[in-house]
Order: C-alpha cells, then sequence, then structure tokens
C-alpha cells in the first residue's frame, strides 16, 4: 500500500476462544477418562495387538482363499435367514401401522397416550439387537422363532420412530376438514392420513427388509437362527475358508436385496 | 330418498388396478411363503407368552442391584470402546470421504474408495467385528477397533455426501476469487461441512454404543459380556439389572449426543440420518 | 350432462339453519384476544359475507360457529343447537350439518377426488365402517351426485393432488355438500385462486345458497367480491363487528373503515375477464 489510509477500526471478534478451549479440554479428558483401564476404560495394548496381529496373520490369509465348495451348505441357512428377514418385515409392518398413528401427534391430539407410546418405542429402541436375540434365546429356547421376535421388534422400533417423525414433520391440512365434517380421530386417520402418509411407511418397510437382511445374518451367533449359526460354528472350528465363503454370500445377498429394495422405491410416488 | 328419480349419472371407467393387485398379491405371497416355510414351534406357540411373562417377571420383579457397581464398571468399558472407535473411525473417514467426494481426488480413486465404503457397508457390522476380534484377539482394545473399521463404510459415504452438497454452493464463490483447490478445501468445503461432519461423528458414537454391547456378547468385554455371562448362568434379577443399565445408559447418551448433535446443527437444516 | 340435471337438488335438501352470535369473546391460550364481544344474528338460507383483513378476527369467527375454535365466553346458537358446551360426538353430530370449505381446499392430496368428497360422510358412518372402509351405496351414489352437480365428475377417480386450484376448490365444496348440510362456512374459499376461477366458485356458493336455500357464511378480503355475490355484509376490525348492513350498497368509506387505511388495489379481486 503505498497511499495513505487511515487505520481501520476493527469491531471487537467475537470471543469464541474460551468456549472452543473448554469444549477441547472436554473432549480430552473425555477420552483419555476412556483410556484408563483402573476405572473401566479401554487399555491402549499396541504391543499386544501386534502380537495377536502376527498369529492372526495366517487366519486373515486364508479368508482371503474362500473354499466354493462349501457353497452348498450355505443355501438352506441363507434361504432361513431369508425368511426371517421378510416375515419379521412385515409383521413389523402391519403392528406398525395402528402404532405409529398412536405415536405421531396429527394422527393422535392425546399427549399422553402418545408420549406413552413413544416412550416404549424408545426403550424397545435402546435394546441391541443381539441383546434381545440372546435374552430371547433364554425364554423360548434355541430357533428361529427369537430371531423372528428379535427382527419384529427392531423393525417396529425404527418404523414408528422414523414415520411417525416423518408424518410430524407434514402437512396436514385436511385434518381440519375432516374435523369440520364431524369425523372422529380414527376416520380422520383410516380416510385420509393413511393413504397420504402411505409411501413414508412403503419407504422405511423396504429400509427395514434391509436392515433385517443384515441383521438376520448375524442373529444366529447367539443360536437365533439363520447363516449365522452357521458362520459361528465354521469360525468355531476355525475354517475361515469357510467362513470367507458365507461373508462373501451375506454380502452378496445384502447387495441385491438393497438394489431391489432401491429399484421398488423409485417407484413409489 | 329420491335418487332412483334422478337421471343416471354417466361414470368414467375406473382407471384400472390390475399392477397395484399382481403387486400385491405377489408380495402376500412372498410373505406367506416365507412364514410357513420358517421352522417355528406352532403347537407350543401359545406358552410362549406365559413363558415370556415367567421370564419377565424374574428379571424385572426384583432385580438385583448388588452387583451394580461392578455393571457400572463394565458400562464405562464399553462406552470407551465406543467412544473409540468413534474417533477411529472418524478420524479415517474424513479424509477417505473427502478424497471420496466428486471434484477432490482423481476419479479412479474415488472409484475404488466408493466401492470399498459400499462393500464394508454390506457386511453387517458385528461380522466385520468378529472376524476382526478373532485374528486380533479378545480384547477390549481391538473391540474398539473393530468398531472404528466397522463404521467406516457408512461414515464414508456419509462424508462425501456431505461434502458434495456443500460443494455445490460455497466452492464456487472461492474458486471464482481464484482459490486454489486448498484454499477451497480450507476456505468453502471446511466450513459448510464441519457442523454436519461433527453431527455424523457424535451419531456414530450412540452407534457404538449400541454396537460396543453387541460386541461384548461375542467376548470383547464390557457390559455386554457380563450380560451374556449372567445370562449363561441364568441369574435373572442380575440379568435385569444389567438390561435395564444398558437401556438407561443408551437413552441418556442418545439424549445427551441428540441434542449436542441438534446444537450443532441449528440454524442449518438438520439432515436426516437414515443409515 | 345437461345443465338442467345438474340444477336439480339430487341430494336430499336439508333445512337452513339460522345463526346466533351473543357476546362472543375468544382468547387464544397464548393471550391474543381473537374476538371481543361478537353479536349477530344471521337469518336461515342468507348469504352473508365476512370482510375484514387477516388477523380481524373472520378466520376465528367462523371457526366459533361449528366448534372447531371454542368460544371463550358468549353463546353461539345455530339451529337452535348451543355450539358452546357440546363436545365430543354431539359435537361431531352437529358439525355434520355444517359444511366447510377452506382457502387452501384441505384435501388429502394422495388420495383419490371420490375418498375426499367421502369424508363429508363422516359424521353419518359409523367409525368401524369407515375403518373397515365400507363406504354404503347411497353414500357413494350421493358423493357422485355432488361431484355432479360442482361438474366435477369427470375426474372422480383422479387423484386429488393431481387437480388445478378451481378443481380442488370444487372438491372441496362437494365434500361440504355431500355432508347434506344446513349451514355452509367458507373461509377465504378463492384467496388461493385467479380471478376467472375465484368468480366461477363464488357463483358455485351463490348458486348453492339459491337453489338449495342454504346458509352461507363467507369470509373474504375482496370488497368487490363481496358486493357482488352476497346480500348483507360484515365487517371485523381487531375482533369487533364495524359494519352490518347490505353489501351493494357499501360505500369505499365503509371498507375504509373496516380495513382501517385507505382502499388498496389487492383489497379487489377484479372481473372474470
Amino acid at each position: 500500500m503505498t497511499t495513505q489510509t487511515t487505520e481501520l477500526r476493527m469491531p471487537p471478534k467475537p470471543r469464541n476462544r474460551w468456549r472452543t478451549a473448554a469444549i477441547v479440554a472436554a473432549l480430552c479428558t473425555f477420552t483419555v477418562l476412556t483410556c484408563l483401564p483402573a476405572i473401566g476404560g479401554v487399555e491402549l495394548d499396541f504391543a499386544g495387538m501386534v502380537r495377536n496381529w502376527a498369529n492372526g496373520a495366517d487366519k486373515m490369509g486364508e479368508l482371503l482363499r474362500p473354499d466354493f465348495s462349501f457353497l452348498p451348505r450355505t443355501i438352506t441357512p441363507m434361504l432361513e435367514t431369508l425368511a426371517m428377514a421378510v416375515a419379521g418385515a412385515a409383521l413389523a409392518a402391519a403392528a406398525s401401522i395402528p402404532l405409529t398413528l398412536w405415536a405421531a401427534r396429527p394422527s393422535n391430539p392425546n399427549r399422553v397416550t402418545r408420549q406413552v407410546v413413544r416412550f416404549i418405542i424408545n426403550v424397545n429402541r435402546a435394546v441391541p439387537d443381539l441383546v434381545f436375540a440372546m435374552v430371547l434365546v433364554a425364554m423360548v429356547g434355541v430357533g428361529v422363532l427369537p430371531g423372528l421376535i428379535t427382527l419384529f421388534l427392531f423393525d417396529v422400533g425404527v418404523v414408528v420412530k422414523l414415520v411417525s417423525e416423518a408424518i410430524e414433520g407434514a402437512d396436514h391440512h385436511y385434518i381440519e376438514a375432516g374435523q369440520a365434517a364431524g369425523g372422529t380421530q380414527s376416520q380422520i386417520n383410516k380416510a385420509t392420513l393413511l393413504p397420504q402418509s402411505w409411501t413414508l411407511y412403503a419407504n422405511q418397510w423396504l429400509y427395514s427388509l434391509e436392515l433385517n437382511v443384515r441383521i438376520s445374518a448375524i442373529l444366529g451367533i447367539v443360536g437365533a437362527g439363520g447363516i449365522g449359526r452357521l458362520l459361528d460354528e465354521r469360525r468355531g472350528f476355525y475354517a475361515y475358508d469357510d467362513v470367507s465363503v458365507i461373508i462373501l454370500e451375506i454380502l452378496v445377498v445384502v447387495m441385491i436385496i438393497e438394489l431391489c429394495s432401491n429399484l421398488l422405491r423409485s417407484r413409489l410416488r | 330418498m329420491t335418487t332412483t328419480t334422478l337421471p343416471d349419472l354417466t361414470l368414467p371407467t375406473r382407471p384400472s388396478r390390475l399392477r397395484e393387485t399382481i403387486a400385491a398379491v405377489l408380495v402376500g405371497a412372498v410373505v406367506l411363503v416365507s412364514i410357513i416355510g420358517l421352522d417355528i414351534p406352532w403347537t407350543e406357540l401359545s406358552d410362549i407368552p406365559g413363558r415370556v411373562a415367567e421370564y419377565l417377571r424374574l428379571m424385572f420383579a426384583e432385580p438385583s442391584w448388588e452387583k451394580l457397581p461392578r455393571a457400572l464398571f463394565e458400562t464405562w468399558r464399553s462406552v470407551s470402546m465406543a467412544w473409540l472407535g468413534a474417533i477411529g473411525c472418524v478420524v479415517v473417514s474424513i479424509p477417505l470421504g473427502m478424497l471420496a467426494a466428486r471434484g477432490v481426488g482423481p476419479a479412479w480413486l474415488r472409484f475404488v474408495l466408493r466401492r470399498s465404503f459400499a462393500v464394508i457397508r454390506a457386511v453387517p457390522e458385528v461380522i466385520i467385528a468378529l472376524v476382526l476380534l478373532t485374528v486380533t484377539g479378545l480384547t477390549p482394545f481391538t473391540g474398539a477397533l473393530a468398531l472404528g473399521i466397522a463404521g467406516i463404510g457408512t461414515q464414508g459415504k456419509w462424508v462425501y455426501e456431505t461434502i458434495e452438497s456443500a460443494q455445490e454452493g460455497a466452492s464456487e464463490a472461492v474458486r471464482a476469487a481464484g482459490g486454489n483447490t486448498a484454499e477451497v478445501t480450507r476456505w468453502a468445503l471446511w466450513p459448510a461441512a464441519a457442523p454436519a461432519l461433527m453431527s455424523f461423528a457424535l451419531y456414530r458414537f450412540e452407534i457404538n454404543i449400541r454396537t460396543s454391547a453387541v460386541l461384548g456378547l461375542v467376548g470383547a468385554g464390557g457390559i455386554g459380556t457380563m450380560l451374556s455371562n449372567y445370562t449363561n448362568y441364568r441369574e435373572w434379577d442380575t440379568v435385569g439389572m444389567l438390561l435395564i443399565v444398558v437401556v438407561a445408559v443408551t437413552m441418556v447418551f442418545d439424549l445427551v449426543s441428540g441434542s449436542i448433535r441438534r446444537r450443532i446443527m441449528e440454524g442449518g437444516r438438520a439432515r436426516a440420518v437414515d443409515r | 350432462m345437461t345443465e338442467a340435471a345438474s340444477t336439480t337438488q339430487p341430494d336430499g335438501v336439508a333445512t337452513p339453519w339460522s345463526i346466533t352470535l351473543e357476546d362472543v369473546s375468544v382468547t387464544y391460550p397464548n393471550g391474543t384476544r381473537a374476538l371481543r364481544g361478537v353479536s349477530a344474528h344471521i337469518e336461515a338460507g342468507e348469504m352473508v359475507s365476512i370482510v375484514g383483513l387477516s388477523g380481524s378476527g373472520k378466520s376465528t369467527l367462523i371457526r366459533t360457529i361449528n366448534g372447531l375454535v371454542p368460544a371463550t365466553s358468549g353463546r353461539v346458537v345455530v339451529g337452535g343447537h348451543e355450539v358452546t358446551g357440546l363436545r365430543g360426538r354431539a359435537l361431531r353430530q352437529l358439525r355434520g350439518h355444517i359444511g366447510m370449505i377452506f382457502q387452501s381446499f384441505n384435501l388429502a392430496d394422495r388420495t383419490s377426488v371420490l375418498n375426499n368428497v367421502l369424508v363429508g360422510r363422516f359424521a353419518h358412518t359409523p367409525s368401524y365402517r369407515t375403518l373397515l372402509g365400507l363406504t354404503s351405496a347411497a353414500d357413494k351414489e350421493l358423493a357422485l351426485r355432488c361431484l355432479d352437480s360442482v361438474g366435477m365428475l369427470e375426474k372422480v377417480w383422479a387423484r386429488a393432488g393431481a387437480l388445478s386450484g378451481g378443481q380442488k376448490q370444487r372438491v372441496a365444496i362437494a365434500r361440504a355438500l355431500c355432508q347434506q348440510p344446513s349451514v355452509m362456512l367458507a373461509d377465504e374459499p378463492v384467496a388461493s385462486l385467479d380471478p376467472p376461477t375465484a368468480h366461477a366458485v363464488m357463483g358455485d356458493l351463490a348458486r348453492i345458497n339459491a337453489e338449495r336455500d342454504l346458509t352461507v357464511l363467507i369470509n373474504i378480503h375482496m370488497m368487490d367480491l363481496a358486493r357482488q355475490y352476497s346480500r348483507r355484509m360484515i365487517g371485523l376490525r381487531d375482533g369487533e363487528i364495524v359494519y352490518d348492513g347490505p353489501a351493494a350498497s357499501a360505500t369505499d368509506a365503509d371498507f375504509e373503515q373496516i380495513y382501517d387505511r385507505p382502499i388498496q388495489s389487492r383489497d379487489r379481486m377484479g372481473s372474470a375477464l
């Protein structure tokens, strides 16, 4: 600058530095606390990991050499997995219709029942899928039934939460018209709100089906049926070439289901 | 009613519903075949509600709080796994996801990265973790590592989607002002994408809280392992207590993390997180 | 369909009701006083326009008549039934006799025109029948007649969302007629429509009033439409009645008093052409 300019007077910069420092400090403290084995934190044992890794390297090598002669034995459990996924999603879809209507404000103006349903759904969603499966296996015995119930509960949680939120995010002018015509809330819901919202439902039903294929593949690990049982068994025998086949198969099936689901979804309107 | 005396209405023909009907029948058939094909003990089905009720009574009528300190200790271990796993996942997926975004890295790298993300996404997280755990040893540390790796598929996808949606507006302005790629990244992409990325990082933590409990079931330690053990011992009152702890802890972390996420995203529209 | 056929009164004409408001006030939970001591009497079969700016309380006023907004104090009597104090089933039954149309049409866009018109039968249908999707033949016939009377029979199977604004408002009128109402309420029915369509819809309402001898109340802020289509006009300002008299002879000065400002071009819809 060669010309003489008057000095610019800056407005004071907002003092965010302390807040930022406090947030960073809090994050660091939290992270340090998670690394203290004395209070339950994780021991950062790099040496041990390197040691284990050396032991496990040949297993990894085996994983890269799938033994496809094992494939025929996986077909039946895989079909069982798929059947569980479909049945669980279908049953959950049916149950999700009334539950969602109870959980969304436009379809249920009653605050008390709405909060009760939401609370139950939130508790349900807080239980990890495999934990449900394990407890249910202990209750009703090994087999597909606990797996089916797990998928059902999981899907109901997902669908009811996401669809009720989507319904609350949409406009529902027609509800006032239904009220003005002297309709009950359930008449309004059935005749107008459901047809209006059914693509929201259908989207999440498809999504829950996709999730189900992924989850039902692992339910067998705790004894709840499907291909997971075979996977766990082969892993127990250290038959990593077979494990590899199963994982590849799951991968392919999941991708196919996703593809189909995306195709169907694009046709929804 | 006087309607019968009125002239008949000429109704337009109703559009054909044939395709919808066929689709409905097909879906119904698939569902039916699936349910029938399942090996469900239909005859015993009627005693199941009674049995479930009995177990629920055993678990929750008088949950045993005696082992609560131990449960909290193990819970912290699970939370630690989830947190460290989330950090690992985010630290790896942000650069990889950025490289996978359109207009940042070269096309071949973008292709490779996106394919890898898709493959990791398609395999259930637990299976990735399970395999890793058997290879690297059943310790909480490897559990955290497994969580970190298993989450990359989804997290990487979120990152490049976020970057791409941020690119459209701000980066053009910086480019128009003569900025190079590094400057665009620093002054356009980062400010536009940072809130969403932070929010996704926290969301990863929420997901990991659940998954870390599941990893515990297969032996990685933490509350899941404790739950698995006491279920095997059939000490139902302790199992009941542990379930209450799991649910309460998960809900509290969801609540806290969810409200922080909303604060981060406030102003911007909170993006729906689907997978 | 000939014009003659559509001007017959197919769907059972209900006797029109009178409306009486006695010192009606409405205060919303957030403290807004929307109506302050409004009193008026509307004869059975009258066609009345309620004129005022947005925020003057006319939407609230019209909603106290079918109880969508409960009056905080005062009495609302419709056809001999006291609306204030009615709840639940009795209120729904009463609403069944009061048709209503809205500025934004309030149709369920993703379902068919027929289903939307059948909404008008809610109060006359047991809940379980609606839940099971059972429509009686008589209700369906009635819905079709109502659609025909507004010239929308062609679109009976169309999705409501696929219609134009004017068509939507006609379907909404059919929905209200399907209730076989004794009173018809219209809340800014033409505010979202272009001038030709607006005149057509106002014409429909005037025809309904003339043919069926139905009591019609129309909220409107366009002074020319109010003058042209209604005989009596009630002016509202800040929740109070500031004009009540013949519509045709209302002067620009009267309107300026209602609007509390000089008349602007947006206070007129303009002619249909």
